[in-house]
């Protein structure tokens, strides 16, 4: 909330009589934001180009120029000759004057110069000219009544500063210049200088000439009322129309000024009526109903909801309660009296119609909040007697107030030894009781070791004995409060196995070359239909009913996406090579409408392998390298059974240039080259992809391993090349050795691969290195040649392959 | 003869001195002392030759020679060997500027390795991780938080509904319900982990990361969250950093504490006037925190008299923005290699 620092200071009385000079608005900044009341900004209102208030006092047309005129105003008691372009300009009237030698806002400084042949002394201004505000009609009209010869800084009450306060939710009783003066008064030991309302209003008897009935006393426990006649619309005083428009209100009348510049005084949203609008002279206070719609005085038609509070002039809508008047109803240039509602409404009420309507008011903001219901009749009276102030207004004798709902405050016990417990700082019982009376608490009873207290009727946020003992803190000052550390209880089982694997898993890529990002979850439809995630259909992607961007409504299925739309941006930008992976979460609707989340972990590279180095080998990347990685990051799992096959193509990947790879009982992902339909389709260019549900490799991963023996006697080697024809996976061969379970063989690996002459067409011819070895002895020749051949001829057999 | 072995002397001390390794040392051994082609061992074979009456003395001096010869290679092998390293003792000189051979590595994204370094703090100090769905139900991310529905203080959030009743977590604050709803205290938690808010500019993304904190027992005092979070801020910016508490507003704590540090770049000099990253004010919002309300351990079945505990959350991305100097969260999730090429692997 905006209001400004002289509002603030007047409404404070100091203890100190020199007080408020000390104050000033950058320790007032730092008191209040200490205090909860978080200040955002201090602005001083306008730089004072040193403008004064004149009279002018005769006016002559230009000689020379059609729309000139040449004026003249006194300067303690000396005549000056101003030359002036304004329309408005006339004999008799009060206008702001810069003299020769001040410079405007914009930089022009004022000059004795000729203009058309006539010396002018200085210059007369409009508002825009001094930014004061975007008014460029005519020179400024200034009251009668303004003092000519003094500062029209001060005449306008700019030598002030704007302070805007961040005003938390609980707190709706600071959305208020009272609100936020009671809080200093608290916090420095001052009094709170409420304005003073006249006598002849505050004695009247409850009764004006319109009936008041509340049909939802729940919804509206409470409705004050006056009747003003004489009260024609005008502007309002200078330094009123300044003060609102520096807490961002718009000026527009006095009428409608008052009821705002009170609201902004006293935090009580007020009302005015054109009073001959409201025909039937009840006001009926009821929920909408049957009733339809109404226009608004912001000229909208709004439909209504059957729970939306109505004030009704008999039947007729006139306004919706809290939130905005109706047009019907609204103060214009023929109304003559006013019927001023000044009101208590339900919060929730208020916050669902506003809410319904998408309409935030600074009525509805400090309803939904809570405002005083004991404080209607103040506000009420304050803007009458601003009214009475300013003219001709004359109060109807009497006010309507209708309070079936009044609220006891509840009686809070404070012990003692529930703040020492709480804040772990001892506060003495007269400090306690000392911090309660300066907040407007009630302190009904105390003892040796607690307290009753009974908080004032604006303070909704004081229910319990944690809300007393917040209180305390605040006022106290956290930075009185002692940090301490508290004992831990030891125990095991701290660590954590996922953030564990986690680690090691981006530290093993890191290694290899590949980057993390962090990409955001939203992905759009189409890009879902392209990459449906590891077990592509399971699940249907959950959908964001109120994306910030329209076309990327759902969350992703697959990490794939986030991984290619960066690859664009990296192409675009040349570089040589991408090589990035992503740990993070897809989302999935499970089934019985739950929602399902997974940790996956996906990779791209693309380009050439980077090396760093003068002559060092730098090739293009390859299915082998992708696959590599991901063999890499199984081992560091401690996956050491991967299975690799070419079943369960995933659509995104080439049909011939995929694996899939599981492990223990249970797949875990992918691994190619992107679909050639998939870059098309997308325009990127040839990479490498693999996406892993990282969550199953943690549940296959076996951390623990015992150590082997290290051989006592030197294993054999013999090699054996084959052909067999081109679509034979070479890892059969392994697993069919692995099978025999021959006592000599420790390992057969695949080192070669080769295809082309003399290997004849669809053959291809795979090499592998047989290890053997015996526990007990070292093998000889002899012993190996014989396995050796046995071995040769029996997988040729099996595999239908020759011998190369 | 004896001639000869005074020049054979005088020709190993010279070129020891020339030579500069052991293989040259070698050498000389190999052509003075060699047992096939050595100087000094024709020489010895040479006694033969000579009268009888000679030898003796001949072959005495020989000896005394060689072992002379064997005492300067010994030597001269010592000193080589212990000055190894100085560069004329080396022969040709590399250029050791020249880049070495080396494999390019990926870098770890800055956010993971702020989150890390907060987890790491925190462990440290003796909590445990925890974590939570980022589809979160309606009870866990507001009501069950003290935030029921049709509350101001929902407006503090702008959430991403995915159903009537589900939303993507505005916080990581539901974390601490569904840990409390499971166990007992004592309890000393953090969860980190993504949070959506359905806003997007240049300090605001839509989705970001937080890391939540909790401790439960009996008598935790907002002393002791003035003193864990504290500590923490000291060891997560390493320098000497002010600390500051003021009281603030979440529906889930009271009292409730927005924690500041001291404006890391303009160290809240007087003059610093319009510091970019502290607008002038001398402090930047870091944490949010505070006591755990009575009425969330009602919603998870605690005794408030018995318990008491503090709780906070940090954004992961704010802390990095601090640390690594950069005013634009959006860098973060560009993924630009020119940005996280900026990080040490």
């Amino acid at each position: 909330m905006k209001l400004t620092f002289n509002w603030l200071m007047e409404l404070v009385e100091f203890p100190d009589a020199a007080g408020r000079g000390s104050f000033g608005p950058e320790e007032l900044a730092e008191r209040l934001t200490h205090a909860g009341l978080e200040v955002e900004a201090v602005q001083p209102l306008a730089d004072d180009a040193g403008a004064e208030v004149v009279e002018v006092r005769g006016v002559q047309p230009h000689p020379d120029a059609d729309r000139l005129s040449v004026c003249e105003i006194h300067d303690d008691g000396h005549p000056l000759r101003i030359v002036c372009g304004a329309p408005n300009v006339r004999a008799g009237m009060k206008t702001a004057f810069l003299r020769v030698g001040s410079v405007l806002p914009s930089g022009q400084a004022i000059e004795r110069r000729p203009i058309r042949g006539v010396a002018s002394e200085g210059m007369l201004c409009s508002e825009k000219e001094l930014g004061l505000s975007d008014d460029h009609r005519g020179i400024m009209e200034l009251p009668g009544d303004a003092p000519a010869g003094v500062s029209l800084q001060d005449y306008l009450g700019l030598n002030d500063w704007m302070v805007e306060v961040s005003v938390t939710p609980n707190r709706g009783d600071c959305l208020s210049v009272l609100g936020l003066a009671r809080e200093i008064a608290a916090l420095t030991g001052g009094r709170l200088r409420a304005p003073a309302i006249p006598a002849h209003l505050r004695d009247h008897p409850p009764t004006i000439p319109v009936a008041v009935e509340i049909l939802d006393p729940d919804l509206c426990p409470r409705y004050s009322a006056r009747l003003i006649h004489g009260l024609r619309p005008a502007p309002a005083p200078p330094w009123l129309r300044f003060r609102l428009e520096a807490c961002g209100i718009r000026s527009i009348n006095h009428i409608v000024d008052v009821t705002n510049y009170v609201m902004l005084e006293t935090g009580q949203p007020l009302h005015a009526f054109d009073a001959q609008s409201i025909a039937s002279r009840r006001i009926v206070v009821r929920t909408a109903g049957e009733s339809s719609t109404l226009t608004t005085l912001d000229g909208s038609e709004r439909a209504l909801h059957p729970d939306d509070l109505l004030i009704c002039d008999g039947d007729i809508p006139a306004a919706l309660a809290g939130v905005m008047g109706g047009a019907g109803s609204e103060v214009t240039d023929e109304t003559e009296s006013v019927l001023l509602e000044s009101a208590h409404f339900d919060p929730l009420t208020i916050r669902r119609t506003a809410k319904r309507m998408g309409m935030h008011t600074e009525a509805s903001h400090r309803f939904e909040r809570g405002v005083d219901p004991e404080g209607t009749r103040y506000a009420m009276d304050r803007a009458v007697a601003l009214w009475e102030e300013m003219g001709e207004a004359r109060v109807v004798e009497g006010f309507a107030d209708v309070y079936p709902g009044a609220r006891r405050p509840p009686d809070i016990t404070l012990r003692y030894a529930s703040v020492k417990r709480a804040l772990g700082v001892d506060l003495a019982p007269e400090r306690i009781r000392g911090i309660i009376e300066s907040l407007g608490i009630e302190l009904k009873r105390s003892s040796e070791q607690d307290l009753v207290a009974c908080p004032p009727s604006f303070r909704f946020d004081l229910t319990r004995e944690a809300d007393i003992v917040e209180e305390l803190a605040r006022i106290h000052g956290y930075d009185n409060i002692p940090a301490t550390l508290p004992a831990v209880r030891m125990g095991a089982g701290q660590g954590d196995a996922l953030l564990r694997w986690m680690r090691k898993t981006r530290s093993l890529l890191v290694t290899a070359g590949l980057s993390e990002v962090v990409t955001l979850p939203f992905c759009s439809p189409d890009m879902n239909r392209t990459f449906p995630g590891l077990w592509a259909g399971e699940g249907k992607a959950v959908r964001v009913t109120n994306p910030l961007r329209q076309e990327t409504d759902e969350m992703r299925l697959s990490l794939l996406p986030g991984l290619v739309e960066n690859l664009h941006d990296h192409a675009e930008r040349r570089n040589e090579s991408s090589m990035i992976f992503e740990l993070n979460k897809v989302f999935s609707l499970a089934g019985g409408g739950g929602f399902t989340e997974r940790i996956n972990v996906a990779g791209l590279i693309r380009g050439r392998r980077p090396r760093r180095g003068m002559k060092v080998e730098s090739r293009d990347f390859t299915f082998a390298d992708m696959k590599g990685i991901v063999e890499d990051l199984l081992e560091g799992a401690g996956c050491a059974d991967s299975r690799w096959t070419a079943e369960d193509a995933p659509s995104v990947l080439h049909p011939g240039r995929f694996a899939s790879v599981a492990g223990g009982d249970g797949q875990l992902g992918h691994v190619g080259e992107i679909s050639p339909r998939v870059r098309e389709e997308l325009d990127l260019p040839p990479c490498f992809l693999f996406e892993l549900d990282f969550e199953a490799i943690v549940h296959y991963a076996r951390p623990d391993f015992r150590v082997r023996p290290i051989p006592r006697f030197p294993s054999v080697e013999r090699d054996l090349a084959i052909v067999v024809t081109a679509d034979f996976p070479g890892q059969t061969v392994i697993d069919w050795v692995k099978r025999l379970d021959q006592a000599l063989i420790e390992r057969v690996n695949i080192f070669d691969e080769y295809t082309g002459a003399p290997i004849s067409e669809g053959k291809k011819s795979l090499a592998y290195k047989v290890f053997y070895r015996s526990p007990e002895r070292t093998l000889t020749d002899h012993e190996v040649n014989a396995v050796h051949e046995d071995l040769t001829r029996r997988l040729c057999a099996e595999f239908d392959a020759t011998l190369r | 003869m004896i001639d000869n072995l005074e020049k054979l002397h005088e020709e190993v001390t010279g070129r020891l001195e020339r030579c500069a390794s052991e293989e040259e040392i070698e050498q000389i051994r190999i052509d003075y002392l060699g047992r096939k082609g050595g100087k000094l061992t024709a020489l010895m074979r040479g006694l033969r030759e000579l009268p009888a009456d000679q030898r003796p003395r001949a072959g005495q001096e020989l000896n005394r020679r060689r072992g002379e010869i064997e005492g300067l290679l010994e030597t001269r092998l010592d000193d080589l060997r212990r000055n190894r390293g100085r560069p004329m003792d080396q022969g040709p000189r590399l250029d050791v500027t020249l880049p070495g051979n080396r494999v390019e590595r990926g870098r770890v994204h800055p956010l993971t390795r702020v989150t890390d370094e907060i987890i790491d703090v925190f462990t440290g100090m003796g909590f445990e991780i925890a974590r939570g769905p980022d589809v979160e139900d309606d009870y866990h991310n507001f009501e069950a938080l003290n935030i029921p529905r049709d509350h101001p203080a929902r407006d503090m959030q702008d959430t991403f509904f995915v159903s009537d009743d589900h939303v993507l977590r505005t916080h990581t604050s539901p974390v601490q319900i569904r840990i409390m709803e499971q166990r007992r205290p004592p309890l000393q938690i953090i969860a980190p982990g993504a949070v959506y808010r359905h806003d997007d500019d240049a300090t605001h993304s839509p989705v970001f990361h937080q890391v939540e904190g909790f401790m439960v027992d009996h008598d935790i005092s907002f002393g002791d969250l003035k003193g864990v979070l504290t500590l923490f801020l000291e060891q997560i910016f390493q320098d000497e950093v002010r600390v500051r508490f003021r009281p603030s507003f979440f529906p889930f704590t009271e009292p409730s504490a927005e924690v500041d540090i001291g404006c890391i770049l303009c160290r809240g000099a007087r003059d610093a006037g319009n510091c970019r990253v502290c607008r002038g004010s001398g402090w930047l919002e870091i944490l949010g925190s505070g006591m755990i309300d009575p009425n969330v351990f009602g919603f998870v079945g605690y005794d408030a008299e018995a318990f008491s505990g503090f709780a906070f959350g940090m954004g992961v991305e704010r802390i990095a923005m601090l640390k690594y100097g950069m005013d634009d969260i959006r860098l973060f999730f560009q993924n630009d290699i020119r940005f996280l090429r900026q990080f040490p692997p």
